[in-house]
């Protein structure tokens, strides 16, 4: 009774919530909302929120094409490994004080997860033949080298906080509990550089301005996509605004972990919320006010000043504050 | 269900049309306007339009400029890799008539004898409130080809 | 019976190794058989130890013509296999089986390979005694065989440009590694009287005194030669890629794990040294550098065989940190990314020589878009792709996780910042291991296929087989890692923290208690948190469900088009509607912006990696100077 209870559950979690549904349909809302405000800070009135979802459901209307030179196995595989790699993410991140699976060491699975939907877009472009797409792939890899050293940094200022004194955890559920027990990591001085270079790090990962320079759609035509179309174009898309959700969550996860009002209900809506809000600031206005960089610059910024604020945590929590 | 999601995806295809433009000896005229269209004065982002940039993300091709014979072949090219249903667009006078460059030795226009236009919007150049209506009839040719596809 | 085993095993490769040669080197029916048979039977002896030694928990001894100790002086010379050494044979018995499978049909249209098969099984039977046995001057005469043997079949190719040169770079340097390990044991006899390891680890008894700490160093510089950690690597690059491909697996499956081995064995074991601090840290430290210089120096290769020989240094440089670490768990990571780096980087280097054998070259700029004409092959390199990237659920993952958590926990224990710095180097050199990786993936087999490449054909089943094996272990290891972990690690590791019974099974019941060693417990350690199966499960479900809304959900969602015509416009590439032109990227200038960042760094590595061989000789003098100069500075 309790196995069947158990399959049950882990299907309910991982399809609809916190799982694939969830993340599409959060997902496709920070990306709507994203697209509105932007419009209308530069004056426009904008796509309706529910822009994204027209998209998604357009791709999927359209042809796929394959073209000759691509391998039709990994062209295709590509998105779905993205898009899936994406979603068990989701199950691992708590939705403030709602966890659906936790084990002991999620941080480095998520890190490792977070690289796979990189490679899948990768190895995806790269099988297109496209020198366009090579090119594309080349920027999409550096771009991940850059945000890699911050971002494990910030990982393990975090892990060393979360485990108190003398101790470290990569879990989720502990860092978690940390927080609820001593205040979020948000309002303790010491992460508060780790916090600003994780927002940071969000646009990167996600692929908005200015870092965008693997999919510069003026200069590359779109780099690694360039030869997706229809429904695998479409789940890459879908991808792209599962991983706002998950980064934005991510951070509410590490920093506002102690958060939580306690019902369920009222935590999915709160946790929505603070979503859309670290989008707003960390995605939508960074990319309103900025230009797209160049390839080097990105690398020098993410590893001297970006890599300099981590580090500042990181050390800053080794003295013991 | 399944209906109801088939129906879904043919009205989207009116609500998400992706532009990619294709300059074929254009003065540049038509592509600032067409610019234009974008800016805050007239946003056509408020109907979904975005501007792709590879014709395998396009819904709608637009083409401007008489079709010179340099870039005959390319225009022909790059419209076979959009994927169905897709549109095409003229703008200005170019593509219609050859306008002004009517008559010249590397000028093999008009657009329609080498592919199907579904929208032509006259004017050298057109406002861009013109080319807003244009692309918007262009966008409910799109639900309908994608209708059609089904059948 | 069994205790004849390990004796045996070494023995048969020997015999047929010299067999080979007598009747084989006119007839490959009889050559091949002759190979296949011995490797075959010594990989079945080895596993058939599998049961008593790694599960029983026996330790199996055999002294050569019964010569056992004397007056409780051992003055023969004593095979002695415990789970350490057992776990090293296994990979050293998988690693000669697999590639004798593989030059079968890779090595068919070489001439005089009556000498290759002896070489290899001379090569194979040193690497699998040096593992076995117990005496620490018989280990020194199988490295020595192993030296020879190994710059012997460098060269074997020699017709190649740059053969014999990257012979001579191996000999050198080679020798300098045996002089030194030799140095080392003659100190360690002058002070012991005698050779047995088991009981020099009860005479030294931890003891470091200034002549046992100079052996002690110059033991580790010998086997860090062998292991190639920086600043030793330098003639590997060149080794690797100039010898037969199944020859470069050989090197990284092991020949360098045999250097790992030793320092294992010597620093654990022999002088038990492993808890002081300071010899954790210097280690650590080589083994950060040699992880760090090995994936940049393999950023920038435009050869895809010596850019695999800098992912193996890199790698072992993973090894040697976790095993340094001096705790169970780093142990037991360490261990594991060894076993697991046989199998990725065997994996990785018979793609490289499927791709050999049907274009003629390696080198990146002149491939590209074989990924249609070999499937098989592109499968089999993504999951060594993936596995050496740590990408779960492969098994690179399994072992790096171990490690990540093994140096971070020594960092919070310690609480040293330099193992933090560590732990951040460790997880960027992974990031940096996937971009060489991509390059590689985008320049050989993805990408735009050359005219030239137009009628390449997939491997035949001789070379298809080793690597589909090794894509499944890949997998397999890490999938069931507990497994692997319950069978193979924690008896190993155990065993290397633990050698009182190491000391009583040669030398008698009580000797090592007299000599006042006792055992250090360790719990078995349990990985309950990484749980691949739940992912999969998981995984499996969401693809089902995505696969069921694609297909019906969006029943009417546009179909999937596929051509294979050559004149539909439809589905050529996107080229800005220019007509389809050959312009690849070239794969090995991917990371050009990269590189123009690093340009000071790549600028003093180009100057160390001159190629000269009299630049490598005072490199290798000069880490050796560092380590003894270390030792004796800091373990005061």
């Amino acid at each position: 009774m309790t196995i069947i209870f158990t399959i049950i559950k882990s299907i309910f979690y991982s399809l609809v919530f916190p799982g694939l549904l969830f993340t599409a349909a959060a997902g496709l809302l920070l990306a709507g909302i994203d697209r509105k405000v932007i419009a209308r800070m530069q004056k426009r009135i904008g796509p309706p929120i529910r822009q994204p979802l027209f998209d998604f459901l357009k791709l999927m209307g359209k042809e796929t094409i394959v073209p000759r030179r691509a391998n039709r196995l990994v062209f295709l595989g590509a998105p779905v490994v993205n898009l899936i790699s994406l979603a068990l993410i989701m199950l691992f991140i708590p939705v403030l004080g709602f966890t659906a699976f936790s084990g002991s060491a999620d941080l480095i699975v998520i890190l490792y997860l977070i690289t796979i939907s990189g490679v899948a877009l990768i190895v995806g472009g790269s099988s297109s033949g496209s020198p366009y797409a090579g090119i594309g792939i080349s920027r999409e890899m550096v771009t991940m080298m850059s945000y890699e050293l911050p971002f494990v940094m910030i990982l393990l200022a975090v892990a060393k906080k979360a485990g108190g004194a003398a101790g470290m955890t990569f879990s989720m559920d502990a860092i978690t509990a940390f927080q609820r027990a001593n205040g979020s990591f948000l309002f303790t001085w010491s992460m508060i550089p780790a916090a600003i270079a994780f927002l940071l790090v969000i646009p990167a990962e996600v692929g908005m301005q200015p870092f965008d320079v693997a999919e510069a759609e003026t200069e590359i035509c779109e780099g690694p996509l360039i030869e997706y179309s229809g429904a695998a174009l479409g789940l890459f898309k879908l991808g792209t605004a599962m991983k706002m959700l998950i980064m934005t969550g991510l951070f509410t996860a590490l920093f506002l972990g102690g958060v939580s009002t306690g019902m369920i209900g009222l935590d999915i809506i709160l946790f929505v919320i603070i979503c859309i809000v670290l989008t707003v600031l960390c995605m939508t206005t960074v990319h309103a006010v900025t230009a797209r960089l160049k390839i080097e610059h990105l690398f020098k910024f993410f590893w001297t000043f970006v890599a300099g604020l981590a580090l500042v945590s990181l050390v800053l929590v080794w003295c013991g504050l | 269900m399944a209906g109801k999601i088939t129906q879904l995806m043919d009205e989207s295809a009116a609500k998400s049309p992706w532009l990619y433009h294709i300059n074929t000896g254009s003065c540049n005229g038509c592509d600032i306007e067409l610019v234009a269209c974008l800016t805050p004065r007239y946003d056509a982002e408020r109907f979904g339009f975005k501007l792709a940039g590879s014709p395998r993300h396009a819904d709608i091709v637009v083409v401007s400029g008489p079709v010179t014979s340099q870039s005959k072949e390319r225009l022909i090219r790059t419209l076979a890799q959009v994927p169905e249903p897709k549109c095409v667009v003229s703008i200005g006078s170019c593509p219609r008539s050859g306008n002004v460059f009517k008559g010249s030795y590397s000028v093999e226009g008009p657009l329609e004898k080498y592919v199907h236009v579904d929208v032509s919007v006259a004017g050298c150049t057109p406002k861009p409130e013109a080319i807003m209506e244009g692309l918007y009839r262009a966008a409910q040719i799109l639900t309908e080809k994608r209708k059609a596809m089904h059948k | 019976m069994i205790q004849h085993f390990p004796v045996l095993a070494v023995m048969l490769l020997f015999l047929a190794a010299f067999q080979v040669e007598i009747f084989g080197s006119k007839n490959a029916q009889v050559r091949n058989s002759i190979t296949f048979a011995a490797t075959t039977i010594s990989l079945l002896m080895i596993l058939a130890l599998i049961k008593p030694v790694m599960i029983d928990g026996q330790i199996i001894s055999y002294w050569m013509g019964n010569w056992s100790p004397v007056g409780g002086y051992a003055i023969g010379i004593g095979y002695e296999v415990d789970a350490l050494s057992l776990f090293f044979a296994l990979l050293v018995s998988a690693t000669f089986w697999l590639s004798a499978v593989y030059s079968f049909g890779y090595m068919e249209k070489d001439h005089h390979l009556g000498h290759y098969y002896t070489l290899f099984l001379m090569l194979s039977a040193s690497v699998l005694g040096l593992t076995l046995t117990g005496d620490i001057f018989n280990m020194f005469v199988m490295i020595e065989v192993m030296t020879f043997a190994s710059v012997a079949l460098t060269a074997f190719r020699n017709n190649n440009e740059g053969a014999l040169e990257a012979a001579f770079k191996y000999l050198v340097i080679g020798s300098m590694g045996s002089s030194f390990t030799l140095t080392g044991i003659a100190l360690l006899y002058g002070k012991c009287h005698t050779l047995n390891m088991a009981q020099l680890s009860s005479i030294l008894s931890g003891d470091l005194s200034g002549s046992t700490m100079m052996a002690l160093g110059l033991i580790i510089a010998g086997f860090g030669i062998k292991s190639y950690i920086v600043p030793f690597h330098t003639p590997a690059a060149d080794a690797y890629t100039a010898a037969p491909t199944s020859i470069s697996m050989v090197f990284s499956g092991m020949v360098n794990k045999a250097g790992v081995y030793g320092m294992i064995r010597v620093a654990y074991i022999i002088f038990r040294a492993m808890d002081k601090s300071a010899l954790q840290t210097i280690l650590v430290l080589f083994g950060a550098v040699t992880m760090f210089v090995g994936v940049t120096m393999a950023l920038t290769q435009h050869e895809f065989k010596r850019l695999l020989a800098f992912h193996s240094i890199s790698q072992i440089g993973y090894v040697i940190t976790a095993v340094s670490l001096g705790s169970a768990l780093g142990l037991t990571g360490g261990l594991f990314h060894a076993m697991n780096h046989t199998l990725f980087k065997g994996l990785l280097f018979l793609t490289a020589g499927a791709v050999l054998t049907k274009t003629g070259t390696t080198n990146l700029d002149k491939l590209g878009g074989l990924s249609k004409k070999m499937p098989v092959t592109t499968v089999c390199f993504l999951v060594g792709a993936g596995a050496i990237s740590g990408l779960p659920p492969f098994n690179g993952f399994a072992s790096k996780w171990i490690m990540y958590q093994a140096m971070y926990t020594k960092a919070v224990e310690s609480h040293n910042f330099l193992y933090a710095v560590v732990v951040i180097t460790a997880l960027v050199v992974s990031v940096m291991t996937l971009a060489s990786f991509i390059k590689v993936t985008q320049a050989v087999f993805f990408g735009q296929l050359r005219p030239e490449y137009e009628d390449v054909t997939e491997v035949s089943m001789s070379m298809k087989i080793p690597m589909v094996t090794m894509a499944v272990l890949c997998v397999f290891c890490g999938v069931f890692y507990n497994l692997i972990n319950r069978v193979f690690l924690y008896p190993a590791s155990s065993a290397a923290l633990n050698c009182v019974n190491y000391i009583d099974r040669m030398m008698g019941e009580g000797y090592a208690e007299n000599a006042g060693v006792a055992n250090i417990e360790t719990a078995p350690v349990e990985f309950s948190y990484w749980n691949p199966i739940v992912w999969l499960v998981l995984f499996g479900i969401i693809f089902c469900a995505v696969a069921i809304v694609i297909l019906k959900g969006f029943a009417d969602r546009g179909p999937i088009l596929e051509s294979n015509s050559s004149t539909d416009a439809k589905y050529d590439t996107f080229f800005s509607g220019e007509q389809e032109l050959f312009s690849q990227v070239g794969g090995s200038d991917l990371f050009w912006g990269f590189k123009k960042n690093w340009g000071g760094y790549y600028r003093i590595m180009g100057a160390l990696h001159s190629g000269i061989v009299t630049d490598y000789t005072t490199m290798a003098v000069i880490g050796t100077a560092i380590i003894v100069l270390a030792l004796f500075v800091f373990m005061r």
